[in-house]
C-alpha cells in the first residue's frame, strides 16, 4: 500500500525567535534551519531537552509561527497557513485523546470533519482500528485503556485522514520500555507500509537509531548533522554528536600527517584512522573517538591508556566492563564473552582500539 | 507579510474614501433637509405677518407662546449699511439683547441687507442667545399682507441641537462603523484565526462598554454638579452627618455579621470535618442551603414570626417582653442565617485540607485534645477564619435586600444610595454613596484575595487522608452538635414560617387556613414571573457560552492586555449591585447607548455580573485538560469554533452547566443590581415580593417567595442531576 500522496518537506532557513517573560529578552529557539525530508522518508529530530526540536516540529504542523523563513509541504509554501489547513497529521506526547469520545469516535473525529459520508467512515474506522489491533477496543472510552493501546488510537486517528506528512512528538516517552520496544516497530512498519512522509522527535537515541531513515541532530536551535543512523554513529561531525548517539572514549592524540588516511600520534603509538573531521591539519591538538565495541583491554602498559577496572556488566551476549583512567571512566564492550578473557575489578589494566572503526575530531570538549 | 500589510493599507484607505463620501452625502443632505424645514418655518410664520401695525405685538406674543423650536424678534426699521438701529427691536428679550449687541457684525448687515431686499437670509455661523449657545439665525422681510410694503425685518432664532446631535450620531455611527471595519479586515488579511481575534475583540468591547463605561460614568457624575466639574457632592456627602452615619451603619453591621458568621461556620465545618459527629450530611445540606435561597425570603420569615405583629413577638408581648425587629441587631441576625454558609464552605475547604497528622502528632507527645486544637489546628485555620471573615463582610456591605425591608432606623450605604436615586432623584449622590460603599468592599476584597489566600499555611500535598482524628470528647461534641442542631431547627422553623404563610388568611391578624393568598399572587405575579423567567433564561445561555469562551482564551491564548481583561471581566464580582444598578442607569439612559428600560440592559447586567464566576470555573477546570487535546483536534482540521464546540464545551461540561445554574439563580433572585433597571415593560419577582412585604401582604410575599425557591431548588437539582450523567468519562482528564 504505497502512499501517492505523500510528499517532501522543505525548511527554508527557518528561525524561531521567542521573548523570554521574565528578561523580556528575545531567545532564538531555532536559528536558522534548512532541511529537505524526501517523500515517504522517516526523519527524526534527536537532542537534548530545548534544543528547539518539538519547536520545529510544531512550526511544521502550523502551532507556532516561523519568526523568518519559509517551510513548504511539498511544492505548497505553508509558512502561514493555520494548522488546521495544513495536510499534517500529530500524535502527540500525551496522546491528547478526546475524553469524552469512545475509542472509534476519537478515529472517526478527522473524517467527520472531512464530511466523509458515515457508512464510509465507519468503514474505514474499522480497517484502521484493524491494522493497530483495537477493532474489540471500538466501544470504550480512552481512559479504560493502557498507554500502549491509547497510542495506537492515537496513531490510527492520525493515519486515517491520509496526511501528506505524519508527525511524531516523543510518542513513546510515557511507555514503559517493552511496550515503547514493540510500538517502535509498529510505527515503523505502519509508517513503511502506508509510505507516508514522517518527522519524528526524540531525544531518545536508541529510538532514533531504530526507526529513522534519517537523522538530524539538534543542538541550541542549530541543526550540528545530518545523515543516516550509520553515518551519525561512525561519522559523527563533533564530540558532541559522537557522545549524543552513543557511549564514547576519546584519547588525546596530534595530527601528524593527512593523506588517504588520518595519521596521528598518542604517547609515541601512531595510529591511522580511516575518518577525521575536514578542518584538522598537520599539527593539530585532536582528539580520536573509539566506540565501546572497538575497544579491547590488555596488560597495563600495552595500550595508549592505563586504568583499574571498576565493574563488570554481565548482559549475556556481551560484557560491558568500566575502566577507571585519567581521561574519565570508559566503557568497553567485550562480545562473546564466554571466549574471552574478563578482567576482575581493581586490576590494572591498559585500553587499546581498533584504528579501523575510529575517526579523528577537532578536540572541543569543555574542561574545568 | 509585508504584501498583505500593502492590501490591508489599500483597502482601508478605499473604505475611508468611500465612508467619507457616504458621510459628507447624509451629512449635506441631512443638513439640507433640516435648513429647508427651518426656512418653510420661517416663510410659514412670515407669511402670516400682521396687515395692522397695532397687531404686531400681540401677534409676537402668540408666537413666543406657540414656538417651541424657534425665538422671534421684529424690527420696524432695518437699518441702512453703516447705520445703527432706530428703534429698539421687539420680540424675545434674550433675541433683542443679541441685535442690540451685535448689530454692528458682518453677518447682520448681511442679514439687515437681504431683508431690505426681500429674501430670507441665514447666518452662516450660530450665535449664542441669552444662555443657548450654537443658534441659527434667520433673517426674513416683513411684507404687510393688506399693503404689500416692506415693514420692517423679523430675526428668527432657531436652535440647532437638533443638527448637532444627528452630527454627534453620524460621527459616532461613522467612527464606530470604521473601528468595525478595520478590526474586522485587519483579522480576515492578517491573522491567522480571525475567529479568536473577533472573539477578542468582542470580549474588549464588551467590558469596556458594560463595565469600564458605566464605572467611568458613575465616577464622572459624581464630579459634576449643573454640568460643570465639582467637589460638592462629595463635600456634602462627606460633611453630611446622616451619610457618615449609612457609612458608619454598613461597617458596624458588616462586622457583627461578618464575626458572628464566621463564628457559626467555623463549628459547622469543624463538626463536619474534624469529628465523627451525627448526622454529618444533614449538617452539610443545611450549612449550604441557605446561600441559594432567594433575598427576602429570610427576612420575610423573621418578619413573620418576629415583625411587630410577628407570631413570636405577640407570645413575648404577652408575657410582658417588648421589642423590635427593625433595626441592626435584627438584621445581624438575618444577614448572619443567610450568609455564615460562605464562611462555612471557606472553613470546610481549608480544614479538610489540614493534614491530620499534625494533629496525631501532637497528641502523640502527649497535648490534651484542647491542646491539640488551640495550638495546631485553630492556627492552622487562621488565615482561612480571616479570608472567611472578609468574605461574608464584603457580602454584608453590599447586601440590599435585607436591609431593604428589615433596617428600621438603621441607616446603611447601600439602601441610602437606593434611596437618593429613587426617592430624591438625585443620581449623583446615589452614584458617590455606591462608590463610597465601594471603598471597604473593594478592600476587602482585594485584601482577601491577594494578602490572607497567599498566607494560607495549608499546603496540598496530593494525598488526602482519609481518617480524622478525633479532637473532642463525647461532652464537647454533644454540646456542639446541640448548638448546630439548634441553628438548623432556626432555618427549617424559618423556610417553614415562610411555607406556613402561604397558606393562612392574614398572618398577625387572621390564622385561618385559606388558599386566598396564593391564588390572588399568582394572578397578580404572572406577568412579573414571566418577565423574570424570560430575562434569566436569556442571560443564562449568553452567560454560561461567554464564561467558557473568555476561560479559554485566558488559558489557552497568548494576547496583549490579557491582565487588563481579565481585570475587567472579574471586576463586577467585588462590585455592590447597588452600584452596578446605578451605574448602568446613569451610563445608557443618555446618547451613544440609551437601553434603559430594555430587556436587554437586564439581560447584560445579569451576564456582566454572573461573568466571573462562570469564568473561574472554566478556567479552573481548563487548566486540568490536557492543551493536546485541543490541538490534536485542530491537527485534524477543525477550525477553532469547531474545536470549542466539539472538544472544549465538552470537556468543561461540568463547569458549563454550573455556571448556566448560577446564572440562572442568581438572575432569578437579583435584586440590588436590577431594581434599578426594571421598568413597567420588565418587572421583577424579587421587586414584586418586596412591594408586597413593604405593603403588609406578607401572604402574597410568601407565596412569591416560595416559588422562587422551589424554581431555585429545581434548578440546581437539574444541574446536578445533568453533571452526574456524564462524571465516569469527565474523571480521566489529563
Amino acid at each position: 500500500m504505497s502512499n501517492t500522496k505523500s510528499k517532501s518537506v522543505t525548511f527554508e532557513n527557518i528561525k524561531k525567535i521567542f521573548k523570554d517573560p521574565q528578561s523580556g529578552q528575545d531567545v532564538a529557539a531555532v536559528g536558522g534551519v534548512s532541511f529537505r525530508i524526501e517523500p515517504g522518508e522517516l526523519v527524526t529530530l534527536l537532542g537534548p531537552s530545548g534544543c528547539g526540536k518539538t519547536t520545529v516540529l510544531r512550526m511544521l504542523s502550523g502551532f507556532e509561527q516561523p519568526t523568518s523563513g519559509k517551510i513548504f509541504i511539498g511544492e505548497d509554501d505553508v509558512t502561514d497557513t493555520p494548522p488546521n489547513k495544513r495536510d499534517t497529521a500529530m500524535v502527540f506526547q500525551s496522546y491528547g485523546l478526546f475524553p469524552h469520545m469512545n475509542v472509534s469516535e476519537n478515529v472517526a473525529y478527522g473524517l467527520k470533519l472531512r464530511k466523509v459520508p458515515a457508512n464510509e467512515i465507519s468503514e474505514k474506522v474499522q480497517r484502521f482500528l484493524e491494522m493497530v489491533g483495537l477493532e474489540s477496543m471500538a466501544k470504550r472510552p480512552p481512559s479504560r485503556l493502557s498507554g500502549g493501546q491509547q497510542q495506537r488510537v492515537a496513531l490510527a486517528r492520525s493515519l486515517i485522514v491520509e496526511p501528506s506528512v505524519l508527525l511524531l512528538d516523543e510518542p513513546l516517552s510515557n511507555l514503559d520500555a517493552l511496550l515503547r520496544e514493540q510500538m517502535r516497530v509498529e510505527i515503523r512498519r505502519l509508517q513503511k507500509s502506508l509510505g507516508i512522509t514522517a518527522m519524528y522527535v526524540t531525544h531518545d537515541r536508541v529510538e532514533a537509531m531504530s526507526l529513522s531513515d534519517r537523522i538530524i541532530v539538534m543542538k541550541l536551535g542549530k541543526i550540528i548533522q545530518m545523515g543516516t543512523p550509520s553515518d551519525i554513529y561512525r561519522d559523527p561531525v563533533n564530540t558532541f554528536v559522537a557522545g549524543f548517539v552513543g557511549k564514547v572514549a576519546f584519547f588525546p592524540c596530534e595530527v601528524k600527517d593527512i593523506a588517504s588516511k588520518c595519521h596521528v600520534e598518542i604517547k609515541g603509538k601512531h595510529f591511522e584512522a580511516p575518518r577525521w573531521s575536514e578542518k584538522l591539519k598537520y599539527g593539530d591538538k585532536a582528539l580520536i573517538m573509539a566506540r565501546p565495541e572497538s575497544l579491547s583491554i590488555g596488560e597495563a602498559g600495552e595500550g595508549v591508556e592505563d586504568g583499574i577496572v571498576t565493574a563488570n556488566i554481565y548482559l549475556g551476549n556481551s560484557v560491558e566492563t568500566w575502566v577507571k583512567t585519567d581521561l574519565g571512566n570508559v566503557l568497553v564492550q567485550i562480545d562473546n564473552p564466554d571466549v574471552k578473557k574478563i578482567w576482575n575489578e581493581g586490576e590494572k589494566v591498559s585500553l587499546s582500539f581498533d584504528p579501523s572503526l575510529t575517526k579523528v575530531l577537532v578536540d572541543d570538549l569543555e574542561r574545568e | 507579510m509585508n504584501k498583505r500589510l500593502i492590501n490591508f493599507i489599500f483597502t482601508m484607505l478605499f473604505i475611508i474614501l468611500v465612508g467619507s463620501w457616504i458621510y459628507t452625502s447624509v451629512r449635506n443632505e441631512f443638513l439640507k433637509q433640516s435648513r429647508a424645514a427651518q426656512r418653510r418655518t420661517v416663510e410659514t410664520v412670515t407669511a402670516g405677518f400682521p396687515s395692522e401695525y397695532e397687531h404686531i405685538d400681540e401677534w409676537l406674543n402668540i408666537l413666543s407662546e406657540e414656538a417651541n423650536d424657534y425665538k422671534i424678534a421684529f424690527i420696524s426699521e432695518i437699518p441702512m449699511p453703516g447705520e445703527k438701529l432706530s428703534s429698539k427691536p421687539e420680540g424675545d428679550s434674550e433675541l433683542v439683547n443679541l441685535i442690540e449687541t451685535s448689530q454692528n457684525d458682518s453677518e447682520f448687515s448681511k442679514g439687515f441687507d437681504n431683508a431690505a431686499y426681500e429674501e430670507i437670509y441665514r447666518s452662516v455661523k450660530n450665535w449664542k442667545v441669552g444662555t443657548k449657545e450654537e443658534q441659527a439665525l434667520f433673517f426674513a422681510p416683513a411684507v404687510s399682507l393688506k399693503t404689500h410694503e416692506l415693514e420692517g425685518a423679523l430675526i428668527f432664532a432657531f436652535s440647532t441641537d437638533g443638527e448637532q446631535g444627528f452630527m454627534r450620531m453620524l460621527n459616532t455611527l461613522f467612527v464606530g462603523a470604521f473601528i468595525l471595519f478595520a478590526v474586522v479586515i485587519w483579522q480576515l488579511m492578517l491573522s491567522r484565526d480571525p475567529i479568536v481575534g473577533f472573539a477578542l475583540a468582542g470580549l474588549f468591547l464588551m467590558t469596556l462598554t458594560f463595565v469600564a463605561y458605566p464605572l467611568f460614568e458613575a465616577l464622572r457624575l459624581s464630579f459634576i454638579e449643573n454640568g460643570k466639574f465639582s467637589l460638592s457632592i462629595w463635600k456634602t456627602i462627606l460633611q453630611s452627618e446622616g451619610y457618615m452615619s449609612a457609612l458608619w451603619g454598613s461597617l458596624k453591621l458588616g462586622c457583627w455579621t461578618a464575626t458572628f458568621s464566621t463564628i457559626v461556620g467555623f463549628l459547622f465545618a469543624f463538626v463536619v470535618s474534624r469529628t465523627n459527629a451525627p448526622c454529618k450530611k444533614l449538617i452539610s445540606t443545611m450549612g449550604v442551603l441557605p446561600v441559594i435561597s432567594p433575598p427576602f425570603s429570610l427576612t420575610l420569615s423573621i418578619i413573620l414570626l418576629f415583625g411587630n405583629n410577628g407570631l413570636i413577638t405577640r407570645w413575648l408581648r404577652v408575657i410582658g417582653l417588648n421589642f423590635s425587629i427593625y433595626g441592626l441587631p435584627g438584621l445581624v441576625l438575618v444577614q448572619t442565617m443567610g450568609m455564615f454558609p460562605i464562611a462555612f464552605l471557606t472553613l470546610v475547604g481549608v480544614l479538610q485540607a489540614i493534614d491530620s497528622t499534625y494533629e496525631e502528632a501532637s497528641l502523640n507527645l502527649s497535648a490534651t485534645r484542647f491542646k491539640t486544637f488551640s495550638s495546631i489546628t485553630f492556627p492552622l485555620a487562621i488565615p482561612g477564619l480571616l479570608s472567611a471573615w472578609l468574605l461574608v463582610f464584603t457580602t454584608s456591605l453590599a447586601d440590599f435586600a435585607n436591609p431593604l425591608l428589615l433596617a428600621g432606623d438603621l441607616k446603611v450605604l447601600s439602601l441610602e444610595s437606593y434611596i437618593e436615586v429613587t426617592g430624591m432623584n438625585r443620581l449623583g449622590h446615589g452614584a458617590a454613596l455606591s462608590i463610597l460603599l465601594l471603598l471597604p468592599t473593594l478592600t476587602a476584597f482585594l485584601a482577601q484575595r491577594f494578602w490572607v489566600s497567599k498566607r494560607s499555611f495549608v499546603t496540598v500535598t496530593g494525598k488526602p487522608s482519609g481518617r480524622i482524628t478525633e479532637l473532642t470528647t463525647p461532652t464537647v461534641r454533644r454540646i456542639l452538635t446541640g448548638i448546630i442542631f439548634v441553628i438548623v431547627f432556626m432555618l427549617i422553623l424559618l423556610y417553614g414560617t415562610i411555607f406556613a404563610g402561604c397558606f393562612v388568611k392574614n398572618w398577625g391578624i387572621d390564622y385561618t387556613f385559606s388558599l386566598e393568598n396564593i391564588t390572588e399572587a399568582i394572578t397578580r405575579s404572572k406577568d412579573a414571573l414571566f418577565d423574570t423567567v424570560t430575562l434569566a433564561a436569556a442571560a443564562t445561555p449568553i452567560a454560561g457560552i461567554i464564561a467558557m469562551i473568555a476561560a479559554l482564551l485566558i488559558v489557552r491564548r497568548k494576547f496583549h492586555g490579557k491582565r487588563f481583561l481579565e481585570m475587567l471581566l472579574m471586576t463586577p464580582f467585588a462590585l455592590p449591585g447597588t452600584l452596578v444598578g446605578i451605574s448602568y442607569i446613569l451610563a445608557f439612559n443618555h446618547a451613544p447607548i440609551i437601553l434603559v428600560g430594555t430587556a436587554a440592559i437586564i439581560i447584560i447586567n445579569y451576564v456582566i455580573r454572573e461573568l466571573p464566576v462562570g469564568i473561574e470555573g472554566g478556567i479552573a477546570s481548563l487548566r486540568q485538560i490536557d492543551p493536546s487535546i485541543e490541538e490534536a483536534a485542530t491537527d485534524l482540521g477543525a477550525d477553532q469554533a469547531t474545536v470549542f464546540r466539539t472538544v472544549v464545551l465538552p470537556l468543561v461540561r461540568p463547569a458549563f452547566l454550573s455556571s448556566l445554574s448560577y446564572t440562572f439563580v442568581r438572575s432569578m433572585t437579583a435584586v440590588s443590581a436590577v431594581i434599578f433597571l426594571i421598568s413597567a415593560r420588565w418587572y421583577h419577582l424579587t421587586v414584586l415580593i418586596y412591594n408586597f412585604s413593604e405593603n403588609l401582604r406578607f401572604g402574597l410575599a410568601s407565596v412569591l417567595s416560595t416559588v422562587l425557591i422551589i424554581i431555585v431548588f429545581g434548578a440546581f437539582g437539574l444541574m446536578r442531576l445533568l453533571v452526574r450523567e456524564n462524571t465516569n468519562l469527565m474523571k480521566n482528564v489529563t
